[in-house]
């Protein structure tokens, strides 16, 4: 039972670099824009408004002018491990695909009882409160057919922009190739992120970056020690970043100190240059 | 068989039980969960065939590359162009919600309107263009009947040098009005710093990427500033994974815990308003410690050393100003920045092998303060960063042709001869082009408008500019608007004829030279659709509008089109030689610009550039560093000048003609004497009590929302905090220390109040807040648009109180005077 | 005027103040009745649920009164299949509030799911690794078996009693109760557990997740336990208040007095399992995941007092007074013990739901409280509004507590 994704071929998954994330919010609204998320005239009804990916502000907590914040991209973790909304889910309308990695939703058959909601501590899933779309005002013209719009009653989620995959697939099929190569499939946050903080690629092929970045010391998973094995990674400089990626006791925490990746001083030391 | 009760009562439940062995149940149910699925009202986007199409984004002066998927005729996705110099993949928040501009139909102009409702009720009627035409030639042409053609005004925002912008300017000539204004824009304060300080008329070209230590002064690197998609590119290569690799340091000057000081490798945070004091503080230490570019300043600068004239006056030099009034204790005093912090800044910045300092405010929307700005750029001078790879660039301005020399009529020229309403390039502000501030107060100042028609191009100065509500208060007295604008933004719902604009996505423009790119790029966005409505590109619009207006006007119009206009401009760039028009993401080029000479022109003939240009939306030329100084510099002293001798001639000209002493306060200079040739810092007129006004109220801009005249995309407001829009309440970020004395708590709602005006928001207790400012964001309050985002927050323009920055009489927007009260 | 309808030998008030007995009830029902079609109609918009409540107001409705209609469960079994013979004098008053307990319930997730025409997606698509299709295939079931109780209840009426037919079906499906008791047991077990288990198998959220054995987390049992402890209590309760409504001794005090031991004991291990429970979850489930016990109340509405309420006031308090004979021999102490019982199991759901989801995991992620609309309110008062109606003509027209005529002769 506590056995990992290990027997499926791909494994898709993500690296964000914290760092270099500027807080932009664009990967965000591309998310939105390629997954036909619905938009409310209210979206500071954070409970309600749908973002598949959200950003977290986060601050180190010191005071003027010592203060800092920070951001945390949070798409769907895509759970590697038991992913606590696929267990529950009543009528299997959400799955892990064993050869992706991925966590879909098939908005047909869920009937909406949000257990799947309560169930996930990242909050990365959203129920459709409303009916689509605003009418009569022309925005259904932007609407992509890649993606089907949801109903009301609901719930949806990231789903690493699966019609992505799709599309490079056919691709490559298309030109008689059977596998695709890196880059060909990345999510639409990736591609948007203008700093490049995104790295998007199959965990399971060592030659991909982000199997490489994964086993930096400074990268860490969002409450990692739940055992959700997210395949979501985050990746900072910052002390007190990564000390936020989890929840610890008092003493717990233990910074990161590896020689190999501190060569550089100023760069290295925990949290920012103090003057 | 007889129907009896029984037996008809035995037929309905041996029917009812029959049916249910039948599939009949079963199949109902079944298309009940189809029917779920497909619910009329969930919209089922048509399929066909994908396609992509380059572009280039003209919602701001960035420029960025951008590629529209499209299925059909339906552009379906924005995303960032890999083949494309300024941003090589990514774009900025709003660009990406740039399909919502187009097709969320309630934020658009569907054809040319007239006004039915009351100003800013937004209540308008379809018209013909034709009788669009006819209303406002007929207007303007009777101006010019009764000899009056200088009471026609134009606000234009596109930006400087592109060519709408160029052919507005050229019908406000024909026309005979010299009251052509624009709203402020940081490379308004750029241009005046390198005319008086270099002699350049090329726009502020920072080299960031080749620059190992970025010492930014305000610029808001990550909240907008210059081409969003080319900065925060080199933020990610700045930032890389592995420390090893990681060579440039950034550092922030800001007040607040911007996303951009946040996430520097250090902030520091003087109080707002004396970041000229703080470049200042670092060139004394510089200067002290000897460190300086002594080689630079020898060979090509004028102004450090003190210096005797040909007269045999003796003059103060920058080195003598500095010692004696930026000691790091002196500038502490001033702008509560550590002496030490001051000290280890001027270490970090001389001990780089490639420094540059780099001037801004936020977002590149609002203008500078030019003295700020030349104590920013005497950085760059001391370490010798000017025409050096990683510092500042000195490029020649894009070579792009004059249009022919347009001859004027007689109603025109004496039209021309009135004094601009807004005072700018007279004696009192010799290098300025435009004051919008001071032309809305010569509206406002008398009972009747000196305008009677205003055209409003590109623009929403009702709701951008920072003057404490005052364009409206002019928009109300104007007797006649015509708005150009292709959204129905609060200047529009104030005009009575709307001529619609056409979207960036439905038209072809020009983006001439992205703010701060260290090349000269052009850049040509096409449509991307075809128009959705009944609208027409404003380039088109104004040579049509030319001919309407009468002969004389249209004669200078020859075109046939705005695109025949901009292939007469584009001439100029195949004249001047080199260029590219495609782009190999494998050598950028800001890399290519190290390279030496420059690149070998890709096309053999002007038709085939403009095909290059016009299929790849670019045309740019890496520029080699450094260049010969020969000529470099333009100044009077043919040098980088530490201290101005434009200044000098200005001040001594006006003072030829008042005295010196009101010349200098008219100018609104405090200092004397050879002292307001060079940056100094003067702190600015307080305005107001400050006993009854304690604190300090500073707008701030957000990369995820449109300051600017371009409406946010609704998709944005996804990304926007709850503690900085709650449902209609935008949010103040106040220091707990400061919220602390008022007894406010988070969320609280607190008016701010200024000599200006009144606005109410809620309270965001925020440790990245200065204590004793309030911080108020920009972008929010509309007034008009639809209800994603008319109504929501307070937009702090409204209470701003902006004194007179010295010399160039720009807006001081960042020091109004406020107070709370508890509401 | 319905006198022909009334049991032989009872006294019943006039028709006139039975209607308007009902009307508050039916009033009630029409505030849900508008709640419920804005629900449907308008969506759950109309709520103040959300992507942090999913679960709210009307989950720990259906789960109260599913530990509360546990009473009809747990009563049938003591009566049929351990042969308590006292308590035939109390099984058709738990019976009838069961089968409102529970097809109240079942309403309730009706309206709560966000797409109810696709409800039957549970038992067509089922996830059988989900608790929530246990419970759902056991409560479908059990209010068959409910109705099954019912019926001969129903048949039981004068009038209907009259028609030969149904009167041998009554007495025929009377004779096989012990069957139906003992099903509507095993699915009871299933159901309680496995509501209990929904929470303790949220792994990823540390206040609800609890370790347990094989496949089911320990709020399975202790979710069985308290449900079997508080049900007698609940059933004690709509006694006394008809009781109290009718001014008459309906049920021997014998009846009443081993329900409420039984209760009590069952309490008494349930308090002691559930110190052992929260002791473990504080030394083993909350540290493991970087948390203290503390650092749940951190912030918002929700705060130790609950816990503290639950467990000592509503759990142990009740429990000593059920345990002591003298001190549950007393009327007023009696109620008082049975109504924080009922209490700390209404408790005891909260915090695992709306507690549960107010708490945030992610270190950097808020606190957030919960407030329902009045379309929520009248959700669930519609249920308290048609309970009473059922229950108030269940005992207008049926002969629900066979002591009734024993106990209250008719003198003139």
């Amino acid at each position: 039972m506590k056995k990992a994704n290990d027997h499926g071929k791909f494994k898709y998954g993500m690296v964000i670099d914290i760092d270099k994330c500027t807080g932009c919010g664009t990967c965000m609204v591309a998310c939105a824009a390629e997954n036909n998320v619905a938009v409310r005239a209210d979206q500071s009804d954070k409970e309600r408004t749908i973002t598949w990916m959200r950003l977290y502000k986060i601050s180190n907590g010191k005071e003027f002018p010592k203060a800092e914040v920070s951001y945390f991209p949070r798409p769907c973790m895509h759970c590697d491990h038991h992913p606590p909304c696929v267990s529950v889910c009543v009528a299997t309308a959400t799955k892990l695909d064993f050869n992706t990695g991925i966590v879909s939703q098939i908005y047909t058959r869920c009937i909406g009882c949000r257990y799947c909601q309560a169930a996930c501590p990242y909050g990365a899933r959203y129920f459709n409160w409303w009916d689509v779309f605003p009418q009569d005002k022309g925005m259904d013209r932007y609407l992509t057919p890649e993606v089907s719009p949801r109903m009301r009653g609901v719930v949806e989620k990231c789903t690493f922009c699966h019609q992505r995959l799709m599309r490079a697939k056919t691709l490559a099929y298309a030109e008689d190739r059977r596998e695709i190569e890196e880059g060909e499939y990345v999510t639409a946050c990736a591609e948007a992120c203008p700093a490049q903080a995104i790295t998007f690629g199959d965990l399971n092929n060592p030659e991909h970056e982000v199997s490489k970045l994964i086993k930096h010391p400074f990268t860490f998973r969002l409450l990692e020690r739940i055992g959700t094995e997210p395949k979501v990674y985050y990746h900072s400089n910052r002390d007190w970043i990564r000390k936020l990626g989890d929840n610890f006791l008092p003493g717990e925490y233990t910074p990161v100190v590896n020689k190999s990746w501190a060569e550089e001083e100023w760069s290295t030391k925990p949290g920012r240059d103090e003057f | 068989m007889k129907i009896t009760r029984r037996n008809f009562i035995a037929a309905v439940v041996g029917g009812v039980a029959g049916i249910q062995a039948t599939p009949l149940p079963w199949k109902f149910t079944d298309d009940v969960a189809i029917w779920t699925q497909n619910w009329p009202w969930v919209p089922v986007p048509a399929t066909g065939e994908f396609t992509d199409v380059s572009s280039v984004c003209n919602l701001c002066p960035g420029g960025c590359g951008i590629a529209v998927r499209k299925v059909d005729e339906r552009a379906i996705k924005i995303e960032g162009r890999t083949d494309y110099p300024v941003n090589p993949g990514g774009i900025c928040p709003v660009g990406m919600g740039g399909l919502q501009l187009l097709y969320d139909e309630s934020l658009r102009f569907t054809g040319p309107m007239k006004r039915v409702g009351l100003r800013g009720a937004g209540q308008f009627k379809e018209i013909s263009w034709g009788e669009a035409f006819d209303i406002v030639a007929g207007r303007i042409s009777n101006l010019r009947k009764k000899g009056t053609p200088e009471a026609i005004a134009a606000v234009d925002g596109n930006p400087e040098g592109t060519t709408v912008s160029v052919l507005i300017k050229r019908l406000m000539r024909a026309m005979g009005s010299p009251n052509y204004v624009r709203p402020p824009s940081i490379n308004d304060t750029y241009r005046m710093g390198n005319l008086l300080m270099q002699g350049t008329l090329a726009p502020m070209a920072y080299d960031l990427e080749n620059s190992d230590y970025v010492l930014s002064f305000g610029a808001g690197l990550l909240e907008g500033w210059g081409a969003p998609g080319r900065v925060m590119n080199a933020w990610g290569m700045w930032h890389d994974g592995n420390p090893a690799k990681r060579k440039t340091r950034i550092v922030q000057v800001e007040s607040r815990a911007s996303n951009t000081a946040s996430k520097a490798d250090m902030w520091v945070a003087p109080r707002p308003g004396t970041d000229g004091a703080l470049a200042l503080g670092i060139a004394h230490v510089i200067i002290k410690s000897g460190q300086y570019d002594s080689r630079f300043i020898a060979d090509h600068s004028f102004g450090f050393e003190d210096w005797r004239s040909l007269e045999g006056v003796n003059h103060t030099g920058f080195k003598t100003l500095v010692l004696e009034k930026y000691s790091p204790e002196q500038v502490a005093e001033i702008t509560g920045v550590n002496p030490k912090t001051i000290v280890s800044l001027a270490k970090g910045f001389v001990s780089a092998k490639t420094p540059v300092a780099v001037y801004g405010k936020g977002k590149d929307n609002l203008n500078g303060s030019l003295y700020e700005f030349m104590a920013v750029q005497n950085l760059n001078a001391l370490k010798g960063s000017i025409n050096r790879s990683g510092g500042v660039l000195l490029p020649d301005p894009i070579p792009l042709s004059d249009l022919p020399l347009l001859e004027v009529d007689a109603i025109a020229s004496k039209g021309l001869k009135t004094p601009r309403l807004d005072q700018a390039g007279t004696m009192r502000y010799p290098f300025t082009d435009s004051l919008i501030n001071n032309f809305t107060d010569a509206i406002n100042r008398d009972s009747k408008s000196p305008v009677d028609t205003l055209l409003v191009f590109s623009a929403n100065p009702f709701f951008t500019l920072p003057d404490g509500g005052g364009f409206k208060k002019a928009l109300e007295k104007i007797p006649f608007i015509v708005s150009f604008s292709p959204y129905r933004d609060e200047t529009a719902n104030m005009a009575d004829l709307i001529l619609p604009d056409s979207t960036y996505l439905e038209k072809v423009d020009d983006i001439v030279w992205p703010t701060g790119l260290q090349y000269p790029l052009y850049g040509l966005s096409k449509p991307v659709v075809e128009p959705l409505y009944n609208t027409k590109n404003s380039g088109d619009t104004v040579i049509e509008l030319s001919r309407a207006i009468d002969d004389s006007v249209g004669s200078g119009f020859p075109w046939e089109n705005f695109e025949e206009v901009l292939q007469t401009r584009a001439k100029g760039l195949f004249d001047a030689g080199g260029g590219l028009v495609s782009y190999d993401p494998d050598a950028p080029a800001w890399q290519r610009q190290t390279a030496g000479n420059g690149p070998k022109p890709e096309y053999e003939s002007f038709d085939e550039m403009w095909e290059g240009i016009q299929s790849e939306g670019m045309w740019y030329r890496p520029v080699s560093s450094p260049r010969s100084w020969k000529g470099l510099f333009n100044t009077p002293s043919g040098k980088f000048e530490f201290s101005s001798k434009l200044i000098a001639q200005a001040i001594e000209n006006y003072s030829n003609k008042i005295s010196k002493k009101a010349a200098l306060k008219n100018m609104g200079l405090a200092a004397t004497e050879d002292e307001v040739c060079m940056a100094h810092y003067e702190a600015p007129k307080a305005g107001a009590d400050l006993s009854a006004y304690p604190l300090k109220m500073l707008p701030y801009e957000m990369i995820n929302l449109a300051s600017g005249w371009i409406p946010s995309p609704p998709f944005l407001y996804k990304t926007i905090f709850e503690n900085q829009l709650l449902k209609d309440k935008s949010f103040a970020a106040i220091n707990p220390k400061t919220a602390a004395k008022y007894h406010l708590e988070e969320g609280e709602l607190v008016a701010v109040k200024s000599p200006a005006g009144e606005v109410q928001v809620r309270v965001n207790l925020s440790e990245g807040a200065m204590p004793g400012i309030v911080y108020l964001p920009l972008g929010f309050g509309h007034t008009a648009y639809d209800e994603f985002l008319k109504g929501k927050g307070v937009n702090p323009n409204n209470i701003v109180q902006a004194g007179q920055d010295p010399i160039s009489g720009y807006p001081v927007w960042w020091n109004t005077p406020v107070k709370l009260i508890k509401v | 005027m319905d006198s022909p309808l009334l049991p032989h030998g009872v006294k019943r008030c006039s028709t006139w103040a039975f209607f308007f007995w009902t009307l508050p009830w039916l009033a009630l029902l029409a505030w849900g009745g508008l709640s419920a079609f804005l629900c449907l109609w308008k969506g759950l918009n109309q709520t103040n649920m959300s992507n942090i409540f999913a679960f709210a107001l009307w989950i720990v409705f259906d789960l109260a009164i599913i530990a509360l209609g546990a009473g009809a469960f747990f009563t049938g079994f003591l009566t049929y299949v351990m042969g308590q013979k006292e308590l035939k004098n109390i099984i058709k008053p738990a019976v009838i509030i069961g089968f409102i307990c529970y097809s109240g319930a079942m309403a309730m997730l009706g309206i709560d799911i966000g797409q109810p025409i696709r409800g039957w997606f549970i038992f067509w698509h089922a996830n059988i690794h989900s608790m929530l299709v246990e419970v759902s295939f056991c409560i479908t079931c059990y209010l068959m078996v409910l109705a099954i109780e019912f019926i001969p209840i129903i048949l039981e009426n004068r009038k209907l009693e009259e028609i030969k037919e149904l009167r041998i079906f009554g007495h025929n499906l009377h004779e096989i109760m012990a069957v139906f008791a003992a099903t509507g047991t095993f699915l009871s077990f299933f159901h309680q557990g496995s509501l209990g288990g929904m929470f303790g198998v949220m792994y990823a959220r540390p206040f609800a997740a609890r370790e347990g054995f094989y496949i089911w987390p320990w709020t399975f049992f202790l979710f069985v336990l308290s449900a079997i402890a508080v049900g007698p209590c609940f059933t004690i309760l709509c006694t006394k208040l008809t009781e109290f409504f009718t001014r008459k001794k309906l049920v021997p005090d014998s009846a009443i007095q081993l329900l409420a031991k039984i209760s009590a004991w069952l309490l008494s291990l349930y308090m002691v399992l559930k110190i052992f429970d929260y002791l473990g979850w504080m030394y083993g489930i909350v540290p493991r995941s970087g948390l203290t016990f503390e650092s749940f109340f951190r912030e918002g509405p929700y705060g130790v007092y609950l816990i503290v309420a639950e467990m000592v006031f509503c759990g142990i308090l009740p429990a000593i007074i059920l345990m002591t004979p003298k001190a549950r021999q007393n009327q007023g102490l009696l109620i008082i013990a049975c109504l924080l019982n009922c209490t700390g199991i209404v408790l005891n759901r909260f915090l695992f739901i709306i507690v549960t989801l107010a708490i945030p995991v992610m270190p950097f992620d808020r606190f957030w409280g919960y407030l329902p609309t009045w379309q929520e309110w009248g959700i669930g008062m519609a249920v308290v509004g048609y309970g009473f109606l059922v229950f108030s003509a269940a005992y207008r027209y049926l002969p629900i507590f066979p002591k009734e005529r024993e106990l209250n002769p008719i003198t003139e």
